[in-house]
Order: structure tokens, then sequence, then C-alpha cells
């Protein structure tokens, strides 16, 4: 269990080319399947914002040899792929001439940042009050409570961010209303930088964290409740070791062991997921990235954050594989 | 009755004991004022069936009884300690140190994520908080080397230890305290009987030694006759009988005691079958021998579970040939070949003159109809969305044997009639509904409806209460002798296989060691495995020794032993011819 087989590791990396290599077609087709011709749209914005355009043929085949979509199918198709395998993704068509991956660029770290802290303390808080629910030294008063707290779990993401919008940044005035940071702070490896975005962070991660812990929650109760009557777990009460001891050490240690794999899950789809999130508090994310393209039907970055996405979800799925032994013994590393 | 100990220290003291469980459809009394005293060093058996509350009553004492359960009446006194009076805290203290639980799913007992000595460290920490790891690793080493076991175990997983190893870890974690009662619940059930003689021979060693009291729950008179001291007999909470071991075994007073014993299959004794019928088993035309396995082995990877082997199986008379050996031996291994589940890695699998890997769908669906199974797990067999006698229906139908539904009702009724169950009761229940009993007796009932030419029965009653083996096997017996059906049971029971079959083949890690009719194979073996096998059976019979208690006991070197003897050749019956090596 020491080390991981060479064997098992390639193997294991060819899926993952081949998922994404899969995905990445996908994604490709799935656009070109519409009517929409993305060069008239962009003409038509030009012209919404000049109000005429003459040489409106001539224009359109700039625009699609720019795009790239006067050229056959296959061409385009490998023309593609191989910019995917170094991220280029081409120009985006609604900030034509930007590059998609430069917009990727400015807006990942910021989803990672928010997404992956609010994830992580999800999973903490979700996981502990799940096991909680089951456990049988539990508080009363924390097993009512927990139940009654789920409501929140029906609460729309965009209601509970208005809602704690209102109360602690527009009422109390603790947080400020949007953005990422502080408008008057230079961006860079700074105290003043770092606090004003964990500032402005605080109020769209707790959103996030009130409305999803739920999930977490009742897929961990359902986890417990096997786990507690398992048989380790009644001898473990015979051996006298201590009530907290065994919630760790028997109980929650074994019935976190699925969750694991679903938070690997979880980590491609909270890049575009909380979309909605990132649009009420004007957070520059994936999400807000996303939200805009398909309003502008721009494909080159719905093609490039759906790839990313995958490509994310991929990545963490391969390392729970590998992790995966490590944290469960019975679990081997084992060559298909 | 027990005079001669009254004058030790009780370790436990049950008083007018009432244990219940609240339920919504009102309360549900497990156990009825039950009084028992356990002495000092002695070994106590609680047996009945399940749901008789012997393990409530034993969970008790640790305070560990199921939610909602409650002790409602009564007083539990271990060792001048009133254990409803202890809180919480002192209760924690009470469990291991004082009393210790070696559970019955063994397979399942030990943290799947942790190695074996951290879980033995964690229970001495929890006692004796600061114990410093030089000194944990001493007595973790000394507990496990106690129990038979190398100290390197200590490095494995559970995962990586056989049912016995785990069995055994087990029973050093219940003894690493020294405790005062140890109350071990079926502690072998899921082990084979060779295990389960070294396994029961290690518990009661080790509970002389540090001479604690015991209490052996079970259902199995034989190992009861074999363990204890005295017996505890209960039945729906109540304790109907309590003598020692001796008194009851002798002269059992109350008929379900006496009826535990007797239900007690043995090899040698009073065969459980009707010998009326044995006469007139009817024959049957045919030219090519029903079964014939033609140098057939099976390896994975780099075990051999099946080494080559050949016979002949003729169809023209019903014959029951039962394959024996412990788990491991390779006879499931042979039954899943014999249905072609699974493929030889050598040789050839015959039905009728046709091999098995290459039938075409049309043969493949009449070889399915003439060979029926039935399996060791009653409660898998199952669909558990469908009513029973659909699941008896739908082979039948598939067939192509029904015509029309009031055949296909006459043939499920006549069925179950065969099988001793009322078809009005249960053919239209859910398999839920019904007790393994009757649901491994449905399963027969849907093999004979096929008429098949071949049942092949796998551990059929090993799941099963012990008072209802009887009635199942006889049951497989009347298949071959009212309907002309050649079995070929598969068992690790001698005694039933002593008693059932015509040719008994005894297996061996994938060797035959023995064959022969079973009244020389299993009544007087040659072969050293064969007696190891026989010899491990716990008898209900004081005067015959379980055996090997001695301290140049060594299960390892019988083990060789019997792999250098060759296989013993014991005779030959009719129809069945086993090719010599």
């Amino acid at each position: 269990m020491s080390r991981i087989p060479r064997e098992y590791l390639v193997n294991r990396l060819i899926t993952l080319v081949l998922t994404v290599l899969i995905a990445a077609t996908l994604i490709w087709i799935i656009p070109r399947l519409s009517p929409v011709d993305p060069a008239e749209i962009a003409l038509g914005r030009m012209a919404a914002g000049a109000g005429t355009v003459e040489n409106a043929d001539e224009i359109l085949a700039t625009l699609r040899a720019q795009m790239g979509i006067d050229q056959p199918l296959v061409v385009q198709y490998f023309k593609y792929i191989k910019g995917v395998l170094v991220f280029d993704f081409g120009l985006s068509t609604a900030a034509f001439p930007t590059p998609v991956s430069a917009l990727i660029a400015n807006a990942l770290p910021w989803t990672i940042g928010l997404m992956l802290i609010s994830l992580i303390i999800t999973f903490i808080i979700g996981n502990l009050l799940g096991a909680l629910m089951v456990w049988e030294k539990t508080p009363r008063l924390w097993k009512v409570a927990i139940p009654a707290a789920m409501v929140f779990t029906s609460i729309p993401p965009i209601l509970s961010g208005l809602l704690l919008m209102w109360i602690f940044a527009a009422k109390l005035q603790w947080f400020p209303l949007t953005g990422a940071y502080g408008l008057t702070v230079e961006p860079g490896w700074t105290w003043a930088f770092v606090s004003s975005v964990l500032h402005h962070g605080f109020l769209p991660a707790l959103s996030i964290v009130v409305v999803t812990f739920g999930f977490w929650a009742l897929g961990m109760r359902g986890l417990m409740i096997t786990v507690q009557g398992e048989d380790y777990t009644t001898l473990a009460k015979a051996k006298g070791l201590k009530p907290r001891y065994i919630l760790y050490k028997y109980m929650i240690r074994n019935a976190i062991l699925p969750q694991v794999t679903a938070f690997a899950l979880k980590i491609g789809l909270l890049i575009a997921g909380q979309v909605l999130v990132e649009r009420i508090f004007a957070y520059n994310g994936m999400g807000k990235l996303l939200y805009d393209a398909i309003l502008d039907q721009d494909f080159p970055v719905i093609q490039g954050v759906s790839y990313v996405i995958i490509l994310l979800t991929a990545l963490s799925v391969f390392i729970v594989d590998l992790i995966y032994p490590f944290i469960d013994p019975r679990v081997r590393h084992e060559v298909a | 009755m027990l005079d001669e100990h009254q004058t030790e220290r009780p370790v436990l003291t049950l008083k007018d004991i009432s244990i219940e469980f609240p339920t919504p459809r009102g309360v549900v009394h497990a156990v009825k004022h039950l009084d028992l005293t356990i002495h000092k060093g002695r070994r106590v058996g609680f047996i009945g069936e399940s749901g008789s509350g012997k393990t409530t009553t034993a969970l008790s004492v640790m305070q560990m009884l199921a939610e909602p359960g409650r002790v409602s009446t009564g007083s539990i006194d271990l060792g001048g300690t009133d254990i409803l009076a202890l809180d919480e805290e002192e209760m924690r203290k009470t469990r291991l140190s004082r009393v210790a639980y070696i559970p019955q799913g063994a397979m399942n007992s030990l943290n799947p994520i942790m190695r074996i000595e951290p879980q033995l460290w964690d229970a001495i920490l929890a006692h004796e908080p600061g114990t410093s790891r030089s000194d944990l690793k001493a007595r973790s080493d000394e507990a496990l080397k106690s129990v038979g076991l190398p100290t390197h175990v200590g490095q494995l997983y559970p995962h990586e230890l056989s049912g016995g190893m785990k069995q055994r870890v087990c029973i050093a974690l219940g003894i690493i305290l020294t405790p005062e009662l140890i109350i071990a619940d079926e502690p072998t059930s899921a082990l084979d009987v060779v295990t389960q003689r070294q396994v029961m021979q290690t518990l009661k060693d080790i509970q002389e030694r540090i001479g604690s009291g015991l209490i052996l729950i079970g259902h199995d008179m034989g190992l009861m006759a074999q363990s204890v001291d005295e017996l505890a007999v209960l039945k729906d909470g109540e304790l109907v009988e309590h003598g020692t071991v001796q008194q009851i075994i002798e002269a059992p007073k109350h008929p379900y005691t006496q009826d535990l014993i007797s239900s007690v299959p043995l090899v040698g004794g009073e065969s459980f079958l009707n010998p009326e019928r044995r006469a007139e088993a009817p024959k049957r035309a045919s030219t090519e021998p029903l079964l014939r396995f033609d140098g057939v082995s099976k390896v994975y990877g780099s075990v051999t579970a099946l080494h080559p082997l050949s016979f002949t199986l003729q169809g023209d008379k019903p014959q029951i040939i039962s394959i024996v050996g412990q788990s491991g031996s390779g006879k499931s291994t042979m039954g899943s070949i014999m249905l072609g589940f699974n493929p030889p890695t050598t040789g050839q699998v015959l039905f009728e003159g046709r091999d098995l890997q290459r039938l075409s769908a049309v043969q493949s669906l009449e070889f399915r109809k003439n060979v029926q199974a039935v399996f060791q797990d009653p409660y898998a067999c199952f669909n558990p969305f469908y009513r029973v006698n659909h699941a008896l229906k739908f082979p039948f139908k598939q067939f192509g044997l029904s015509q029309g539904d009031a055949h296909t009702q006459k043939a499920m009724e006549e069925a179950c009639v065969a099988v001793g169950l009322d078809p009005d009761l249960v053919l239209s229940r859910y398999p839920h509904q019904l007790s393994g009993g009757q649901r491994q007796r449905l399963i027969v009932a849907r093999a004979l409806m096929l008429s098949p030419k071949l049942l092949i029965a796998d551990e059929p009653v090993s799941m099963v209460d012990a008072s209802l083996r009887a009635t199942i096997l006889s049951n497989i017996y009347d298949l071959k002798d009212k309907y002309g059906i050649s079995i070929l049971y598969i068992t690790h029971d001698l005694a039933t296989a002593y008693h059932v079959s015509d040719y008994v083949m005894v297996l061996f890690k994938g060797h035959v060691v023995e064959a022969g009719p079973p009244k020389a194979v299993i009544g007087d073996p040659q072969h050293p495995y064969t007696r190891l096998l026989i010899d491990s059976i716990p008898w209900p019979d004081l005067k015959r020794s379980w055996g090997h208690g001695g301290e140049d006991w060594d299960p390892s070197k019988e083990e060789a032993e019997a792999l250098s003897a060759g296989t013993v050749y014991r005779g030959d019956v009719e129809g069945f011819d086993l090719v010599k090596e």
C-alpha cells in the first residue's frame, strides 16, 4: 500500500486523458447543433452600437475567418482539440478579441478561492452535524436543532444570499455589499488586499454553506446509521472506549469514506454551480463568466468554461482514486 | 442442584431479571423473571433458538441493550457491584476490565480501517490512560501469543486475516484486561468445524488460566456439551432448565431440551430418515452418463482450488453423492463448475454427453431445467419484491412446463405439500414474511416442480435452525427416493452426509483425500484429514471427548500430515465411478 504501482498509474492516466478528450469533443459538437451563427451575433452587436453597418457581407466573412468558423468542420475540430490541450479556446465573441483563456484565468482563482473554501467548510460542518444526528450521546437540544436547521437547505441560494446581504451588509454594515475586494486596495500579496478579499468573500461563502450543508448532513446521517449498526461499533462500546473516541475513530472515520468520493465529484460542479451567488454578490468568478457567456451566446467561452469544469472534475476523481487506498486499507490499487 | 459450587464466590448473580422492549405496538417481553448465578471459573452455556433471549440477557450485564430495551425488574450483581446502579462512566470502565464481550460476527467486529495493534491498544488506554507505548506493545504481543497468533498479526488490517484469526483477535481483546466474566456470543458460528474446535480450545484454555467465569451463547448442543460445565436452556425469554451439562444431557426434563438434544444428527446414530421408503428408488432409462468430470481442475491466480478430478455419475439409478470438506477445500468451486457458472481451467464437464462450455442456446435451456440448485442462504435466493408464488411460477412457465394457470397452480401446491408446507399459508406471502426454514423448503419445492435430473445442494441447511435441518434434509432425500433425482450434496457437516448419501468424497485443499460409501468413510475414517474432520465435530455426548486438548496439539502439523498422505479409496457404489489417480 505504500507505493502506487506504475502500471495502475499509467492505466488511470490514460483513462483520464480519454475522459477529457471525449468530453472536449462533446462540448465542441453540442453548440454546433445550434442554428445560431456567432458571426451574425457579433455583427448584430456592432450594428446595434453603430446604427448601420456597411459591407455587412464582407465584415461577416472577416469575422468568420477570425473566428475560424469558415473552415471545414474536420479542420475546425482538430484545430480545436489541438488548442484545447494547451488551454487555447480561441477568442471570445462577446468580448472580442479577448482570448477565452485570459477570461478564464481572471475568473478561475476567484471561484476556486470562494467555492473551495466554502465547500471545505460545508463538508466539515455538514458531515459533523450529520454524524451528530445519529450519535447517541448528542445533547437532545442539538438533535432537535440540526434537523430544524435543514430548513435553510430548502431556501434557494439567491434568497439566502439576498437575506444575508440585507442583514449583514445593508442593515448591520459588517460586510461590504458586493465585489471581490475593496475598490481602494491594490491587488497583490499585501495584508490589506488579503483581508479585503476575506472580508468580501465571507457573505457569499456563508450563503453557500447555509444552503448546501444539508446535502452532506443527510448523506452522512444515512451512512452513520449503517455504521452504528456494524459489529465493530458494538464491540468498540463493549471495549469500554470513551464515547467521543468511538464517534471519531470508529464511526465517523468509516462513514466518511463514501463522502470523500462525493467531495471529488462536487469540485467540478461547484465551479459552475453557484452562478447566482456570484451574480448577486457581483463576484467576478467562473459562474458569472459562464452566465454572461450564455446570455451573449459566446460559444468559445462556454466551451472553455465547460472544459475547465470537466478537467477539474476528472482531475479530482483521479486524485481521490490515487489516495483512496490510503484512507481505506481494504481498497487496493488494482490493475484492471 | 449445583451444591458443590455454592461455596465459591459468584461472579455474576442475576435475580428476577426481566427485560422489555417498549414498541409502538406494545411492550415486548424479551426476558421474563430470570434467576441465574455464575461462579468463578465456571463455564455456563446459554442455549436456545434465535429470539429466545439468550443474547439479550447477556447484553444486559454490560448495559448494552439495543434501544429501547430496558431491564424492568430484578438486579444484576457482578462480583459485588450492582450493575444497574452504575452511572454511565462507571459502566464504561466496567466493560472489558471486568466483563468482556466476544461478539458473534467476528467477520465484522474489528474496525476495518485500523490495524490490529491499535485496536488492542485503544482498549487498554481507555481503562489505563497513560500506559507507555512499550508497555502497550508488550501486552498486545502477549495477548496475541496467548491466543496462538504470531505477533506480526498486530501490523495487519482485519481484512487481511481469516475468520478464525479474527475470532482469535477478538478473544485476545476480551482477555487483555483479565476480566472476571467473559461473554462469548456464538463465537464460532461463522467458522468451520476444524477451526471451531481450535478456537474453542483456545477460549477454554485462556479462561481457565485467568480463572474468569464464561457465558457461552449458542444453539449447538454438541458444542455446548464439549465446552461448558453448566447449561441454561432458554425458550421465549424464560429459563426452562438449568443444571450441570451432565444432568441436562443425560436426563433432560423439559420437552424443549429433549428436542434440542434429539435434533442433533449423529454419525452412526439412528437415522432421521424414514427407512421404509429406502427400497424403491425409481429407475430411469438412460444411455449417456448423467454427469461426467473429465480431468477437471480450477486455478485462481496462484491458488489451485481444485486439482484434476475425473468421475462419472450414471443416470439410470439416482444417487446422492456428498462432497465434504472445510471452507477453502474447493467444494463450492466444484459446485459452481457443475452448474456451468465457472469454466474449468482444464478438462471438461459433460452433462448427458454434452460439454457444458459448448452448449447451444436450446441445449443450455434444457440443461438449466435438468440441473437445479439449492444454495446456502435462503434469505438471498428470493427477489424481495415478488410474492413467493412468482418465484415458483416463473421458471415453470419459462421452461414451457405449464399447461395453463390451473395446471401451474396445481403443480405449485403439490410441490409445497411434497416439502411439507401448506400452500395456502405460504404461496401468497412475500419472502420476508417467511422463516429461513420455510424459504429453504420453497427453494426445494421450486426445484422439484421442474422435475430435474440432477440437484446440486450447496450447504442447504447450514443457515437453518438446528431443529429444522432434519426436515429439510429429508425433503431433499425424498427427491431422490420418490422422484428419482440424483443429488450432489455439498457440505461441511459429516453427520448429515453420513445419513443421506450413497457415496462420499472428502475434499482437502482441492484434493479428494478419501472416497467411498459413507459407512466406511465417515463411520471408520482411514485418512488423517477425514479423522481430523470427524474428531472436530462436537458431540452432544459427554463420554466422547472432543480430543486434542493436550499441549502438543498442533493444527498446522495435522494439516501437513493430511496433505502428504495419498487418497484413500474405500470401495465403490453402483452408478458412480471415481477415476483413481
